[in-house]
């Protein structure tokens, strides 16, 4: 069922750039149990303007899928994020929209 | 510098235009233009946000309304260093003129007083910005231009979804809110829609799509915007004074107010038993509104202060 949901969160693109949250890195995990969903995620920045607007995507995300009741965030900032923690589908997408990464 | 002739040849091929050394003074002329009224467009949005998010109800959504803030700052900055390259002074064309004299559009004159009036400015200006920049970004003969609208359009994108996402949420929550969103809605929803300028009828000849600066008529403008903005408000409860009607198979959106009409920007509403003319409407515009002279005041006091301590305590 993870599987299922991490293959959900990468159709949430970020609001601000043309990738999608898992391709960025910024899901740091995924668990569930009797369909209480806990995903522990970051921001590439403290400051992220469009926090609320990820969180609200990621919340009605999950929700869709089957078998999912509830959706727990946990905003955490350990590891802090960087570019490293990007796939290379993410670098790519960045790359061609003309982002240094 | 090329021949007319040759120069027209080069715009109907389609290629792109890549500095003032392959253009006619003509194409320089109309270009500068079009880049100074985007310029200045983008510019004094900055202001006119940052008066109305300073009243934003949470600190993520004062972040986002700066975060909108700082693009459009950044956007005014692409046109005006496209300008610099074309010959002009930047520091001049910003610091030096007259308020009159910015070329944006009047919509930003009236002042946004209201978190609700902020949002639905992202919802409706940066709606028309969008139209209007996704254009130029797909059909501009200028190509310094074209490509330094790559990252503005995923940026007007999201102060569209800060928008919307209050929007929707200000009507969900009902009451005294829902009331308040739309009665910005009744005054911002005109100003957007005169914002792509006079009708194709009226406007007989355009030099910006002869060149290629643009590829759709202020009407085809407007009715993208309307095809967007409509159905939207419908969908989240908010009434508009427009309806789609298909004619010929067709799909237009249609005003149902006397476009253009009377407006009083100090009690900011509309009079639709009130046709006016369009010569009306360029007085008005030339005349510019409320906010114009302590919108551009907020950025050039500071400039010339500065400029003149900086000097004395150099000297």
């Amino acid at each position: 069922m993870t599987q299922r949901l991490w293959t959900a969160l990468a159709e949430v693109q970020d609001p601000e750039m043309p990738v999608n949250l898992v391709d960025l890195g910024v899901i740091y995990g995924i668990t569930e149990r009797d369909g209480v969903v806990e995903v522990n995620l970051t921001f590439t920045a403290m400051g992220c303007p469009a926090s609320d607007f990820i969180l609200e995507d990621v919340r009605e995300r999950l929700l869709r899928e089957a078998g999912v009741r509830e959706v727990r965030i946990n905003v955490v900032w350990d590891p802090p994020w960087t570019s490293a923690l990007m796939t290379e589908a993410g670098r790519d997408a960045l790359e061609s929209w003309g982002l240094a990464v | 510098m090329p021949t007319a002739a040759e120069f027209d040849q080069t715009i109907k091929s389609g290629e792109l235009i890549e500095s003032p050394k392959e253009m006619t003074p003509e194409y320089l002329r109309e270009l500068k233009h079009t880049l100074i009224v985007s310029g200045d467009t983008e510019l004094i949005s900055a202001p006119a946000y940052y008066l109305a998010a300073k009243r934003a109800p949470s600190i993520n959504a004062f972040m986002t309304g700066i975060a909108i803030i700082q693009d459009e700052l950044a956007h005014a900055h692409i046109a005006y260093h496209i300008l610099e390259e074309l010959g002009e002074d930047q520091e001049k064309l910003i610091f030096s003129r007259d308020p009159k004299s910015f070329r944006y559009p009047y919509a930003f004159d009236v002042p946004l007083d209201t978190w609700t009036e902020l949002v639905v400015a992202n919802g409706m200006y940066d709606q028309a910005g969008f139209c209007l920049l996704g254009d130029i970004h797909d059909k501009c003969s200028y190509g310094p231009w074209k490509r330094g609208l790559n990252k503005v359009m995923a940026e007007e994108n999201f102060h569209l979804r800060n928008g919307r996402t209050w929007m929707k949420r200000i009507s969900a929550s009902g009451g005294s809110a829902k009331d308040e969103l739309q009665r910005a809605v009744d005054w911002m929803f005109p100003l957007s829609v005169e914002w792509f300028g006079l009708p194709d009828d009226l406007k007989m000849h355009s030099t910006q799509l002869e060149y290629r600066l643009k590829g759709l008529t202020n009407d085809q403008l407007r009715q993208w915007w309307l095809s967007t903005v409509v159905p939207y408000c419908e969908q989240i409860g908010i009434k508009v004074p427009a309806h789609k009607e298909t004619r010929d198979g067709k799909d237009l959106w249609e005003l149902d107010y006397p476009f253009p009409c009377a407006f009083d920007a100090e009690a900011k509403r509309w009079d639709f038993k009130q046709p006016g003319s369009w010569d009306e409407v360029l007085v008005r515009w030339r005349a510019r509104g409320p906010r114009n002279a302590e919108m551009v005041a907020m950025f050039q006091e500071e400039f010339h202060k500065f400029r003149k301590t900086h000097h004395k305590n150099g000297s």
